[in-house]
């Protein structure tokens, strides 16, 4: 199987040295600090006390692991991405690559593969610690299948919007808060929209009664991961129940209005159209990032 | 025709880098492409390579429409601009490697040619070397081979020597001869005239973004051969032979060294017989009269300073 040469340069420059290993040792013993302390701090690992082997804590301590890969996923991606080409561009090593017969689409579509390929060893070094949550039960292997591939739609978004925002722009810096600020309008901007025209529905309109459906949050909020992410968040089977945050909230709603639809929508489920829309916005994304490089368009 | 360059122009805002450039390059040439800086050499290369979009005009290699199937040029084409352009992370053979990749060779196709290649550029022993830790002659050699890895029929080397020791310089112009045998069309950039005229069957001399001569090294100096200088000693009388000539218009300058008149002269061969006569006319007694012979140095110099005449 031929690789692409620009993956496989990557990998093994980035692997070769001790950066990448102490880094990735790093972020394993980061985890099992975390999940360390968590049933530390709770009594878990104290038995006969109430919380002591408790599959709800565990599933809360699931809920703690997959937010911080979540959240780690949108920090460290465009890092990686939105540099991809601007340091090709530094390093005058780009025009070599246009030079070649390898097609800017090929060009940008390796960037986004090197960053997937991070984020798939950054997931599957840590599936042992999230394994630990197995010994207490509560968590399906399904749903955890099913994360992983909603982590790699995921971050073949992110790592798309880094390498287009690397493509716009001549420096790093710029690449990189553009990249982080496009992520956070597309990311948060869809819960403000909800937010306004419910405010605008119930308060404005003086709709008295209004009741929103499934269809009502599903249509302003399918861009957002984090929307797609609350098809994974346990919050029904959380120690503190569904009122204990905000979040936790949040996912219940959703989760309850999902089982309240009896049309096509209830197959509509979150992470289903989030992931649907991040392929779209990827390919839509790779395209535009090749033809913003592709040399015979370029002015400059 | 291995390249054909129709009217090329290149416009950035206001500044007109390329103007309506035209060239051709034949199967098997060495084509020098001189100008100072900023004459339009580097843009003309990146417009014939595919890496920059021309405002107007067109360019075909081996008659491929650059601007429309640009990935089928570079098949064709191989390019090693200015700067190095090398990853230091990686090793020689990995760099190879990674370009090879690049250009659609692969396994040991892609070592067979690394082998070759770097044979060729006398890069055999580092091999296994990182990149970073070669010197500049070495990058410059390893860019040059990189930049042959698909076997390309046609070169673009913009300004291979700069920066580069002598010895550095010889080696690149030994290795450039060895292309030159092999049959590859090479359009090479520089500064170092002599050593264009040396390894160039052809050169192009751009100034302003126009192309100003073109033609074979013989053609170009043949045509130009004298630099617009003229040693005449005359026995006596010196003096009034200077009023003489700085009262002719085609005279722009006389000074005298010891007994030797060096008069310039704006124009062409024809204007020193003219020169000469008004001379003997007056009954000046010149004993010698030496028009200096042309060199490509000074064939650039005068087309540069003059930048209208296209002897195309």
């Amino acid at each position: 199987m031929r690789i692409n040469p620009i993956l496989k340069k990557d990998l093994k420059t980035k692997l070769r040295g001790w950066r990448t290993m102490v880094l990735l040792c790093c972020y394993i013993l980061l985890l099992s600090a975390i999940l360390f302390l968590y049933f530390a701090g709770n009594n878990m690992l104290v038995p006969y006390s109430s919380t002591a082997y408790s599959p709800r804590m565990a599933v809360d301590a699931y809920n703690l692991l997959i937010v911080f890969q979540f959240a780690l996923l949108f920090l460290a991606v465009p890092a990686i991405t939105a540099t991809s080409i601007t340091s090709e561009r530094e390093r005058q090593t780009l025009d070599l690559m246009l030079v070649t017969k390898t097609s800017s689409v090929r060009i940008v579509f390796g960037k986004v593969m090197v960053s997937i390929a991070h984020t798939m060893l950054l997931l599957i070094a840590s599936m042992p610690v999230l394994g630990v949550v197995f010994f207490f039960g509560g968590v399906n292997f399904a749903d955890i299948a099913k994360l992983l591939l909603f982590y790699v739609i995921t971050s073949f978004f992110v790592a798309s919007c880094g390498v287009f925002c690397s493509t716009l722009f001549k420096r790093n810096i710029v690449a990189i808060i553009t990249t982080y600020i496009l992520l956070g309008i597309i990311t948060f901007g869809p819960f403000i929209v909800l937010l306004i025209s419910v405010y605008v529905k119930e308060l404005v309109l003086r709709n008295v009664g209004f009741n929103p459906t499934y269809g009502d949050f599903l249509k302003p909020l399918f861009p957002s991961s984090i929307f797609g992410f609350t098809s994974f968040y346990y919050s029904g089977s959380s120690m503190y129940g569904y009122g204990y945050s905000l979040w936790g909230s949040v996912c219940q709603e959703i989760e309850s209005q999902i089982a309240r639809e009896t049309g096509i929508l209830r197959f509509f489920k979150p992470w289903i159209v989030n992931s649907v829309f991040n392929i779209v916005g990827s390919i839509l994304l790779i395209l535009l990032s090749a033809a913003k490089l592709n040399p015979v368009r370029r002015k400059k | 025709m291995m390249v054909t360059v129709e009217n090329l122009t290149k416009r950035y805002r206001k500044t007109l880098a390329v103007d309506k450039l035209s060239m051709e390059i034949p199967e098997g040439e060495i084509y020098g492409f001189v100008g100072a800086n900023g004459a339009g050499k580097t843009t003309t290369m990146r417009i014939i390579a595919g890496l920059l979009a021309p405002t107007s005009g067109k360019v075909f290699v081996e008659g491929i429409d650059v601007s429309k199937e640009p990935l089928k040029v570079k098949e064709h084409l191989g390019y090693m601009p200015d700067f190095f352009g090398v990853y230091d992370d990686l090793k020689v053979t990995e760099y190879m490697s990674f370009y090879g990749g690049l250009q659609g060779i692969y396994g040991a196709r892609s070592d067979e040619l690394t082998d070759s290649l770097l044979e060729l550029v006398k890069l055999t022993d580092k091999k296994e070397a990182y990149v970073d830790s070669l010197s500049r002659g070495m990058k410059q050699r390893l860019c040059l081979a990189r930049s042959l890895i698909h076997d390309p029929k046609f070169l673009i080397l913009d300004e291979p020597a700069s920066g580069l020791d002598p010895r550095a310089r010889v080696e690149m112009r030994e290795i450039l001869k060895e292309l030159r045998t092999m049959g590859k069309t090479v359009l090479i950039s520089s500064h170092i005239l002599t050593e264009l005229s040396e390894l160039c069957t052809s050169i192009g001399i751009i100034d302003d973004g126009r192309l100003v001569a073109s033609g074979s090294v013989s053609q170009i100096l043949e045509k130009m051969t004298h630099s617009g200088m003229i040693r005449i000693k005359v026995l006596e009388r010196q003096d009034e032979a200077v009023k003489i000539l700085l009262e002719m218009p085609e005279v722009s300058e006389v000074s005298s060294v010891s007994d030797i008149l060096e008069v310039k002269i704006k124009g062409r061969e024809e204007l020193f017989a003219k020169v000469l006569k008004e001379l003997v006319d007056k009954d000046i007694p010149v004993v010698s009269f030496h028009p200096e012979e042309g060199s490509l140095e000074s064939v650039f110099m005068q087309l540069t300073e003059r930048g209208t005449e296209n002897e195309n």
